[in-house]
This record gives C-alpha cells, sequence and structure tokens, in this order.
C-alpha cells in the first residue's frame, strides 16, 4: 500500500496543490465527524462543523508548525467549533422520558436481539451524553472513543492534566447516574 | 493502576464501544473539497480589487512628489517669486489658439477656464494610462 503520511500532503497543498487536502480530509473525516457528533448530539449539525472544521484547517495550514501531530491540532479545531456551536444553539434539556424504556423499541424487522441490545446501548450514551454539558462531551469522547490519553487531551483541550482528570471523573459519574435511571426505569417498565 | 484494572472499574466502558464510532456521510470529502474550491475563488478577486486601488493611490503620490520636489528645489534668491515653480510658471509661453467664445456662444469664458479644461484632460489620460496598465498586469 502507498501510504504517505499528513506532513507529505500538508506540503503538498502549501506548495499550491489544493487538492492534496483530500487525502487528509479522507483519513480524518470519520474521526472529526464522530467528535463533532457526540458534541453536538446532531447528524446534521455534526456534519457541519466536521465540515467547517476541514476549512478552517485548511485556511490556517501555513500556521500548523508541526509541533504536534496533524490529528491533535484538526481535533483541536473540531472540539472548539462544536463547543462554541453548541454554547450558540443551546438546546432544551432531555427528559428521561425521552428515552425509550426498552431494547425491543429498537428491534427493526431485520434486528436480531443482541444487535437490538446494541442499538440500546449506543442510543443510552448518545442519550446520557447530552444530559451532561458540551465541554464534558467531548472530554468523554476524546477519552473514550479516541482513547487518548489525558496527555492528548490536554494539548487538544487547552485544559491542564489534573483538571482533566477531575472534569472525567464527574463527567463519568453524572453519566452513570443516568444510565443508572434509565435503566431502573427499564426495570419498572418490565414489572 | 494496570489498563485492566482501570477497565473494570470504569463502568462507563461497557457501553462505549470506541469500534462504533459516528462515521462521516458519503459525499463528505467532496463537498468539503467544493468549499474550499469555491473559497478560493473570491481570494484572487480580493487581490485584482487591491490592484483596482492602487491606481488612485499611485497617482496621487506621484502628483504628491511632483508638488514636494517642485517646491523644495532651491532657488537662488529670498524673493518667494523666486522660487523655481513661481519662475517656471511665469516663463511658460503658452501659444494656444485664440477661441473667440463670443462667436459660439452670446458669453464670453474667462482665459483661465482654457487652462483648467487643458489641466483636466491630462489628468484624464494619465488615469486612463494607468488603468490600461493594471488592467494588462492581471490578464
Amino acid at each position: 500500500m502507498n501510504y504517505k503520511g499528513d506532513i507529505f500532503y500538508i506540503e503538498q497543498v502549501l506548495t499550491g496543490k489544493s487538492n492534496s487536502f483530500s487525502y487528509i480530509v479522507d483519513r480524518h473525516k470519520d474521526k472529526a465527524y464522530n467528535l463533532a457528533f457526540r458534541i453536538c448530539g446532531n447528524h446534521e449539525e455534526a456534519e457541519e462543523i466536521a465540515q467547517d472544521s476541514f476549512l478552517k484547517a485548511y485556511r490556517s495550514l501555513k500556521g500548523f508548525k508541526m509541533k504536534s501531530s496533524f490529528a491533535t491540532w484538526l481535533y483541536r479545531i473540531v472540539y472548539n467549533t462544536a463547543i462554541s456551536n453548541v454554547r450558540i444553539k443551546k438546546k432544551g434539556v432531555l427528559s428521561l422520558e425521552d428515552f425509550p424504556a426498552d431494547a425491543t423499541d429498537f428491534i427493526g424487522s431485520n434486528t436480531s436481539e443482541e444487535d437490538a441490545e446494541k442499538e440500546y446501548r449506543s442510543s443510552l450514551i448518545n442519550f446520557a451524553l447530552q444530559k451532561i454539558n458540551e465541554e464534558e462531551r467531548g472530554l468523554i469522547s476524546l477519552y473514550y472513543y479516541e482513547e487518548m490519553s489525558t496527555e492528548e487531551i490536554s494539548d487538544v483541550t487547552g485544559i491542564s492534566k489534573s483538571n482533566i482528570k477531575v472534569k472525567l471523573f464527574r463527567a463519568r459519574q453524572k453519566m452513570l447516574e443516568i444510565i443508572e435511571k434509565v435503566e431502573k426505569k427499564k426495570l419498572i417498565y418490565h414489572e | 493502576m494496570n489498563n485492566q484494572e482501570k477497565n473494570k472499574e470504569d463502568l462507563l466502558r461497557q457501553y462505549i464501544n470506541p469500534e462504533r464510532i459516528e462515521k462521516a456521510p458519503e459525499g463528505f470529502t467532496s463537498k468539503v473539497m467544493t468549499h474550499i474550491q469555491i473559497q478560493t475563488v473570491p481570494l484572487k478577486s480580493a487581490g485584482r480589487l487591491r490592484n483596482k486601488n492602487l491606481v488612485p493611490v499611485i497617482s496621487i503620490v506621484f502628483t504628491i512628489i511632483l508638488l514636494v520636489t517642485a517646491f523644495l528645489m532651491p532657488g537662488s534668491e529670498a524673493d518667494p517669486s523666486a522660487l523655481p515653480v513661481v519662475k517656471l510658471i511665469k516663463t511658460i509661453k503658452l501659444s494656444l489658439p485664440e477661441i473667440n467664445f463670443t462667436s459660439i456662444f452670446r458669453f464670453n469664458l474667462p482665459a483661465l477656464l482654457i487652462y483648467v479644461f487643458i489641466g483636466i484632460l491630462i489628468l484624464t489620460l494619465f488615469d486612463r494610462t494607468l488603468n490600461v496598465l493594471f488592467h494588462r498586469k492581471e490578464e
């Protein structure tokens, strides 16, 4: 496989070959989109944020010092764009009633019970994410989905390592409380 | 604390599957690239606009330089009329054809107006020349 690093394509773009940026977009689009989606919780907005972030990255590519990895630099842009986007479009708080009580609600015509359970868990996590604040959502997403260390998260968010640990602990607690409440509701529903 | 112990303690990992990430929709890359291509075009026209604005700026700067040079050129006498500019104006002998306005219109124009018209004509030609020069540069 002819694999070339981000730096190769960045240098190509900087010499005027703007089409080389498509390789960079292709390589990082899913992770950028996922981070945006976890923070804003909406597919349309996530697409808008991810696109906006790539445009910002393209425009400020000259300013990329190559001290950190391109991915870290891009995540910083996505994270900040998503956080400010969510702050502008503050939505109402979701109530527990907004979440379906049972995994059977996720069973479609061709879905097995196991797949429905996976879908239920995934939706439950998305629901719990929407109940915590946007900054915590970003941290949870970077830690669990992008599997970054607290040091890497610190590079992306600009928050100190010790503060990240505290914030992650609180966010985790909040999410587990929400999950617990939903699971209790599920039990009551079955009784 | 090793990773295994950490995973055991971390209940959230039971729910979060890092492999299950939300993927960017189809055509995402082409959409981004289209936006980039659209955005790079206005940047070029902004450059053209800057060049166009340079025309009057250059004209003004050129005129100011000429005026300042003319006034700063040292004269030989203390008399203000000895200034080279004044001297030059005094020595100008224009042999313009005399136009008898009364033969065309029923009023007479002051002689100074002829100079004003000629001045406007010269400046217009100068402006057009600069304009043509900068248009050629753009192409």
